[in-house]
């Protein structure tokens, strides 16, 4: 009677279920365990990566350069006739002011970003083009657009279709609400009102010569670096910051924060391991008596080894699979309620927003090789140990 | 043939060494049925376990048939055990967690065998000794000799040569005892080697018995 060396035995498979089964209350323990930490990790590593991605895509619609005045060490309004200035370097394409500042709403004790945009000017976001081409700007004095976040603030406030703004001399602005951003646009829209400049100029007080800061285009991206620095020469009491100052930024923010996360997941990684170990790598000796039976009736040691590879990876395959699931439901159905503020961070609005749902093969593969084959490995040696002394050492 | 020739075990237990087989030479044919008679500790369980290869000798060797037990590799010693030996422990050393099939088809798992053949051992063997109506209860809810008849059956599911009985009626009463020579009788009549260990003497004027090696102090007197 030959023994079957191909990898895959029915008999074997169905033997080792019912070996699972028949430890189940250990078992159940160890699935619960290697979930909960393949959920944790999946569901930190999803988030984080989603934010990332959106934040960096935002940063790429992002002007260049941008250019803001400095007096007494804070920002402070620039003046317009700077742009003519800027014109004359070498390099520049494309130079215009932006007016934009903060509004604050006491109802819900929050602040708004109020952005003026211009209907003839180039925009230097797309999402301004794209709303740009979709309504008049030019004759849009007394209507805005606004960010689902603020819409659904002021709705909760009663103000459904329009909004009054108090001006800087106490009187009231009405203005009526034009449209909404949409909703794939909230991480970038969510506590934006959008009007024109005009309004904007208005409500922010901010004197026609004046502007909250300059952009600035290149012709050639690779001199971004150089320009920035001659902008700097030109005006050493102006703040210069190109995009991948702020993309630099924004990944050190992301970076920093995962930093902490990981941190936290080797702590639970051993936790777990060491929990994992205690309870898989001690054989009780009715385990151990198990495999000297199943010696004593002709099963080799490659043979116990074969079934307790078959029984760690239904174990840890199936955890591996429940957890990763788990956190697709927790990331994507329920919006990772806790984790995903913790890494928002403080805002003025969390953005209600759903990450989208990259399926990140790289991700699940480190998951998976940072669990799985740890586990089967550290279950599959103590057997291997008992398997190697004689049958009639054990049974004895 | 089974040969043992020189065979002397010593088993090191807390850095005491003792001394259970000294200089065992002896041999067996083909289709008889042996007894090993002996007290408590005399060595004949040992002498079951080398020629088993559940354990290996000291000095000396085995020789079945062609085959050198003793100098067999993990291997091909599981797989020796899978085409000889059928053991029969003393006590049973069933999986008490498994019904009375999954404890009789164990030994065929590692051989990844066909459902039909499974199928035929297995109807086989639940009538041969009349536990067919068990055959999907635990063996822990069964009788010793429902047991017994178990661990016989999963000794013989393989279709073995030689059987190897330890103790086999230590824990039997007379009328179960009776009922294991009349089991012994079936496998005889299918040629089967037989070697049984014991000190009950039930089996020193049995006709089945074509042999008595009697063992004291671990040396055949």
């Amino acid at each position: 009677m030959k023994k079957n060396s191909s990898i895959f035995n029915f008999y074997l498979l169905d033997f080792a279920l019912k070996s699972v089964w028949r430890q189940k209350q250990k078992n159940i323990f160890i699935v619960v365990v290697f979930s909960l930490l393949v959920f944790i990790i999946s569901s930190i590593f999803q988030i984080s990566n989603g934010l990332r991605n959106e934040a960096l895509s935002t940063v790429s619609s992002l002007p260049e350069i941008t250019v803001q005045q400095i007096e007494n060490g804070r920002m402070a309004q620039i003046n317009n006739n700077k742009i003519d200035e800027l014109l004359q370097i070498d390099g520049i394409s494309y130079v215009n002011t932006r007016i934009w500042g903060y509004y604050y709403f006491p109802n819900k004790d929050v602040y708004f970003t109020i952005v003026g945009i211009d209907q003839f000017e180039e925009q230097y976001k797309s999402i301004w083009k794209k709303i740009s081409s979709k309504h008049n700007f030019y004759d849009m004095n007394n209507s805005v657009i606004i960010g689902s976040g603020v819409s659904k603030l002021l709705k909760e406030s009663y103000f459904d279709t329009s909004f009054n703004f108090i001006l800087k001399d106490g009187k009231t602005k009405h203005v009526e609400i034009l449209d909404t951003f949409d909703r794939d646009t909230t991480l970038e829209t969510n506590d934006i009102i959008l009007m024109s400049k005009t309004l904007a100029y208005e409500i922010l007080d901010v004197n026609k010569t004046m502007a909250t800061d300059i952009v600035v285009k290149v012709k050639n991206i690779n001199e971004i670096g150089p320009i920035a620095t001659k902008i700097k020469n030109l005006y050493p009491d102006c703040k210069v910051t190109t995009r991948d100052d702020l993309k630099r930024s924004y990944e050190q923010m992301f970076n920093y924060k995962s930093g902490i996360f990981l941190a936290l997941f080797v702590i639970s990684l051993f936790t777990f391991f060491i929990i994992i170990y205690d309870r898989s790598s001690t054989l009780l000796s009715e385990e151990k008596q198990e495999i000297g039976i199943l010696k004593a009736v002709g099963w080799s040691t490659n043979d116990i080894l074969k079934w307790k590879f078959y029984e760690s990876s239904i174990i840890s395959v199936f955890s591996f699979c429940f957890g990763l699931i788990l956190s697709f439901l927790y990331v994507y159905i329920f919006k990772a309620p806790l984790l995903k503020d913790l890494f928002l961070g403080f805002s003025n609005m969390k953005p209600d927003f759903n990450l989208p749902f990259v399926l990140n093969l790289e991700l699940i593969i480190i998951i998976f090789l940072i669990c799985v084959p740890i586990y089967i490995a550290a279950t599959i040696f103590p057997s291997w140990r008992a398997s190697l002394r004689e049958a009639d050492e054990v049974l004895r | 043939m089974i040969e043992f020739k020189n065979i002397t075990k010593i088993y090191t237990e807390n850095q005491h060494k003792i001394l259970a087989l000294d200089c065992i030479n002896f041999s067996i044919k083909k289709g008889q049925t042996i007894v090993l008679k002996g007290a408590s500790g005399s060595g004949k369980s040992t002498i079951l376990s080398i020629l088993a290869n559940m354990t290996r000798p000291t000095s000396g060797e085995v020789v079945v048939g062609d085959t050198r037990v003793s100098k067999l590799s993990d291997d091909f010693s599981s797989q020796y055990r899978l085409d000889n030996i059928g053991f029969v422990f003393q006590k049973y050393n069933l999986i008490s967690s498994l019904t009375v099939t999954e404890n009789i088809v164990l030994p065929l798992i590692p051989t990844n065998p066909s459902e039909d053949y499974v199928a035929s051992r297995l109807d086989y063997l639940l009538k041969l000794f009349d536990i067919l109506d068990k055959k999907d209860i635990m063996v822990r809810k069964l009788s010793g000799g429902e047991q017994q008849r178990v661990a016989i059956a999963r000794a013989l599911v393989n279709n073995p040569d030689i059987i190897l009985a330890d103790e086999p009626t230590a824990n039997l009463d007379d009328k179960l005892s009776n009922e294991f020579i009349q089991n012994l009788c079936e496998l005889k009549k299918l040629n089967k080697t037989i070697i049984i260990a014991t000190h009950d003497p039930l089996f020193f004027n049995n006709s089945i018995v074509d042999k008595i090696i009697e063992i004291k102090n671990g040396k055949i007197i």
